[in-house]
């Protein structure tokens, strides 16, 4: 038998040992992957289990366009976009930081990324998982995170390529394949909708890799390739039957990449410094406030802005893309911060959001309420 | 009443009901199908008095209820389309119908109403209940008749 299914059957067994345990605490299981790669450490035969942690970042980079395309800049609310305006403060916040860190300015701006970022691909997972969606700080957070997601694929647009050629490669194929979704997609939507599941299926995880590829191969992106996709794939009317037949194998895939991220962990965090914890502390620290203020300026209650800034604090896919990107463009201090604040950042907002209730609580007691007098519905 | 819709992207659609009263019903259809609903009192923010998660089959059949549509046993759907512009409806004696305890000659049929039976739980069917029969709670009357006859008779009661 081929070595990788030992190694996948390794894999899947730990996960699932892990996702069992928290299971029973009623805690999401995204972190625990994570925490299980890192025990794991290089004991994990990572190699082979590729492909599969590949393909699911980047079917978490096309569900992520899919959900929080463009498309739904439309459909914000004015409040969200105003906690969209505060949360992006975050942004020049950590490009000063990083050229006091001693950046040039594309490591500062790669940086900056990193520390602005958050992912919603994890928030939206705890928020689903922990039963919040109904809450009004979930709407103002999911709108922020629409925010996020494109002006971070606009970033990697810009700094992704190598050199000139490859900003040049990307701005044209994303372009291209814009028009395409403008002109021709409004044709193919009809033709989709004949189409079977199965090759539904197939189509999106050829156009997927294809386009990842493509751009990988022009010099750009991978992981806005993949993104791009997704968006394209909702403007074709595909959303929800996508989100529907790719869930699962994007989920196998993502507690893949959580785990294979956990164990190549400690290599990368090798001559960690004190600058880069540092780095990492601000970075945590930095959007609280930005996204008190901003839910404040969107109209939520004292403890529903608390929760919105903590909501935001899990970082994931978009900045390890980034944090991959700068090491491969020389900057391996923005590398470490990307991947130690992914490492800190998902277990400890797991927390804060499972318990900001507790939080709330403690911070801003209940005043007595005053008892309605109500027979009627009593009676 | 009034109604607000937001999408939550990666999530699903947010619906706020408020009534009349100022109570307010929140309601996130998910894309998986579940829905959850949070209901808050009028006056108040932030903590919901009560939540409720529904699968997708249990959130269209209380959909169904709530829209004044009534339930059929599935092979009667076959029946009512033969009957045309007649239907046959089911009318359970409620706690408090003024039906309760009343003798069936007393229930004032419209035309074109016809009582067929009463469907008492733990007893055998009573067909055709002759006038002396005294309705209890719990009862189940099987009329019909004309549409407009068997729903008059629904208002009356």
């Amino acid at each position: 038998m081929h070595p990788s299914v030992e190694a996948f059957a390794l894999a899947a067994g730990i996960l699932a040992l892990g996702a069992a345990l928290v299971h029973r605490f009623g805690f999401p299981p995204l972190p625990v992957y994570l925490l299980t790669g890192l025990l794991a450490g290089e004991r994990l035969p990572v190699e082979e289990l590729e492909p599969l942690p590949s393909l699911g970042l980047l079917l978490l980079l096309f569900s992520v366009g899919l959900e929080f395309g463009p498309d739904r800049l439309r459909e914000l609310s004015g409040k969200a976009t105003r906690a969209g305006l505060y949360d992006a403060l975050a942004l020049p916040l950590g490009f000063l930081l990083g050229l006091l860190a001693g950046l040039d300015l594309k490591g500062a701006a790669l940086l900056a990324g990193v520390l602005y970022v958050s992912s919603s691909a994890v928030i939206v997972k705890l928020i689903i998982d922990l039963r919040r969606a109904a809450n009004p700080e979930s709407e103002v957070v999911l709108g922020v995170l629409v925010l996020e997601d494109l002006v971070v694929a606009l970033l990697l647009a810009l700094l992704g390529g190598h050199g000139a050629g490859g900003f040049l490669g990307g701005v044209v194929m994303a372009a291209f394949y814009l028009l395409f979704a403008r002109y021709l997609g409004p044709r193919l939507v009809r033709f989709m909708e004949g189409l079977s599941d199965e090759l539904v299926l197939l189509l999106g995880a050829a156009f997927t890799t294809g386009t990842a590829l493509l751009f990988h191969a022009v010099g750009a992106s991978e992981g806005v390739g993949a993104f791009l996709s997704g968006v394209i794939a909702a403007g074709l009317g595909l959303r929800e039957r996508l989100e529907h037949l790719f869930g699962p194998v994007r989920d196998l895939g993502v507690a893949l990449f959580f785990l294979v991220v956990g164990a190549q962990a400690l290599k990368l965090l090798k001559g960690l410094t004190p600058l880069a914890v540092g780095l990492v502390a601000s970075g945590l620290f930095l959007k609280l406030p930005l996204n008190h203020l901003g839910g404040a300026r969107a109209g939520l209650g004292k403890k529903r802005r608390l929760y919105s800034a903590l909501y935001l604090v899990p970082r994931g896919e978009f900045n390890l893309v980034l944090g991959n990107l700068a090491l491969a463009q020389g900057y391996p201090l923005v590398a470490q911060v990307a991947v130690l604040l992914v490492l800190l950042s998902i277990p400890l907002g797991a927390l804060l959001i499972r318990y900001a209730p507790e939080i709330g609580e403690r911070l801003y007691p209940k005043a007595p309420k005053s008892k309605r007098v109500a027979p009627s519905r009593l009676g | 009443m009034k109604v607000e819709e937001v999408v939550l992207p990666g999530v699903g659609r947010k619906f706020t009901i408020t009534v009349q009263s100022g109570d307010r019903l929140v309601i996130v259809v998910h894309h998986s199908g579940k829905r959850e609903l949070q209901y808050f009192e009028a006056g108040e923010e932030d903590e919901p008095s009560a939540t409720l998660d529904l699968t997708d089959e249990e959130a269209r059949e209380l959909g169904a209820i709530l829209a004044g549509v009534l339930f059929h046993p599935e092979a009667v759907g076959d029946t009512q389309s033969k009957l045309g512009a007649k239907v046959i409806e089911w009318i359970k004696v409620l706690p408090g119908s003024k039906l309760a305890g009343r003798k069936v000659g007393e229930i004032p049929l419209p035309p074109g109403a016809h009582l067929l039976a009463v469907d008492r739980p733990g007893a055998p069917l009573i067909p055709n209940p002759g006038p002396e029969v005294v309705l209890e709670v719990g009862d189940t009357l099987v009329v019909a008749g004309s549409r407009e006859a068997v729903e008059a008779l629904k208002r009356s009661l």
